[in-house]
């Protein structure tokens, strides 16, 4: 009987190892990607710089803003920024995820 | 004029024969458990109340963050509604699942503001009670209801966090909620 115990509970204790949270981490297999492209077009009067929805969403693409940003800047130069293009070329090919 | 040891007699034996009576309906199987047949309005009553009264006396004591309304909290619990609660409680644009139509009492459309989803709880409630309900009912669940308590797995700041979400919920667009609630990284989309 002891040892009927003994083991049921080096089993109990194995298995309460499985009863953690779930990690965020384990939702990265199905993970969604922000579509960043959407704040083009949402209604900007109605949003603030304090908003935290605002803010929230901006955190999140911020990568995508400055993306954006970059390559807005690249068209306006244009080709008077030729010089210039093989360095573009190398930060853009630097930026490659 | 009955005297007071026959009117005492008579409420022991009323109330012996309310508990026998109760027990036999119970053990009789003639109540419907069936989640499609609502209960009858004073079933429905008595556990409205009996869950209502119940989460106001544990959850008043209930300490808020100040932070409630950061951005922070926001990315963080937005991610894990859309995990875990947007199957029961929706999201702006969807107004309906299997789960709202087969579950009884139907789960609340949390994209809604309370007061057009119908799962009021008095016309007294602060926000801040209605706060503290909120992170009380995540943590601890329902009885019987299908909502789950989320407390053994999950930290007190990952449930403030989802607190934090539900607040902002109802004022979002479907394109803020993907954004907001979306796991994926933009780096990782921005291959050229």
């Amino acid at each position: 009987m002891k040892t009927l115990l003994t083991h049921l509970s080096i089993v109990l204790i194995i298995l309460s190892g499985h009863a953690y949270a779930h990690d965020p981490s384990e939702h990265n297999e199905k993970k969604e990607n922000p579509k960043c492209e959407k704040m083009k077009s949402m209604d900007h009067s109605k949003m603030t710089s304090d908003d935290p929805v605002m803010q929230a969403m901006m955190k999140k693409c911020m990568k995508e803003m400055e993306s954006m940003h970059h390559d807005e800047n690249q068209s306006e130069a244009g080709p008077e920024e030729e010089p210039g293009e093989d360095k573009a070329e190398d930060e853009h090919a630097d930026h490659q995820h | 004029m009955p005297s007071l040891s026959a009117f005492l007699k008579s409420l022991i034996l009323l109330t012996v024969f309310a508990f026998i009576g109760g027990g036999l309906f119970i053990y009789s199987g003639f109540y419907s458990i069936g989640a499609d047949t609502p209960h009858n309005s004073i079933t429905y009553w008595a556990l409205e109340t009996l869950r209502e009264r119940s989460i106001a006396r544990v959850a008043k004591n209930i300490d808020v963050p100040a932070d409630l309304d950061s951005s922070d909290r926001l990315l963080a619990g937005g991610a894990d509604y859309n995990d875990m609660c947007v199957g029961c409680h929706l999201k702006p644009g969807k107004l309906e699942s299997d789960f709202t139509i087969g579950l009884y009492p139907a789960p609340p459309n949390l994209s809604l503001p309370e007061d057009e989803y119908a799962h009021g709880h008095g016309p007294s409630d602060s926000n801040t009670h209605a706060i503290k309900r909120q992170f009380w009912i995540i943590k601890h669940g329902i009885k019987a209801s299908g909502m789950p308590a989320w407390g053994p797995t999950h930290s007190d700041e990952r449930i403030w966090n989802m607190v934090a979400f539900l607040q902002r919920l109802p004022t979002l667009s479907k394109d803020q909620y993907q954004i907001l609630t979306a796991r994926g990284d933009v780096e990782g989309t921005h291959e050229h």
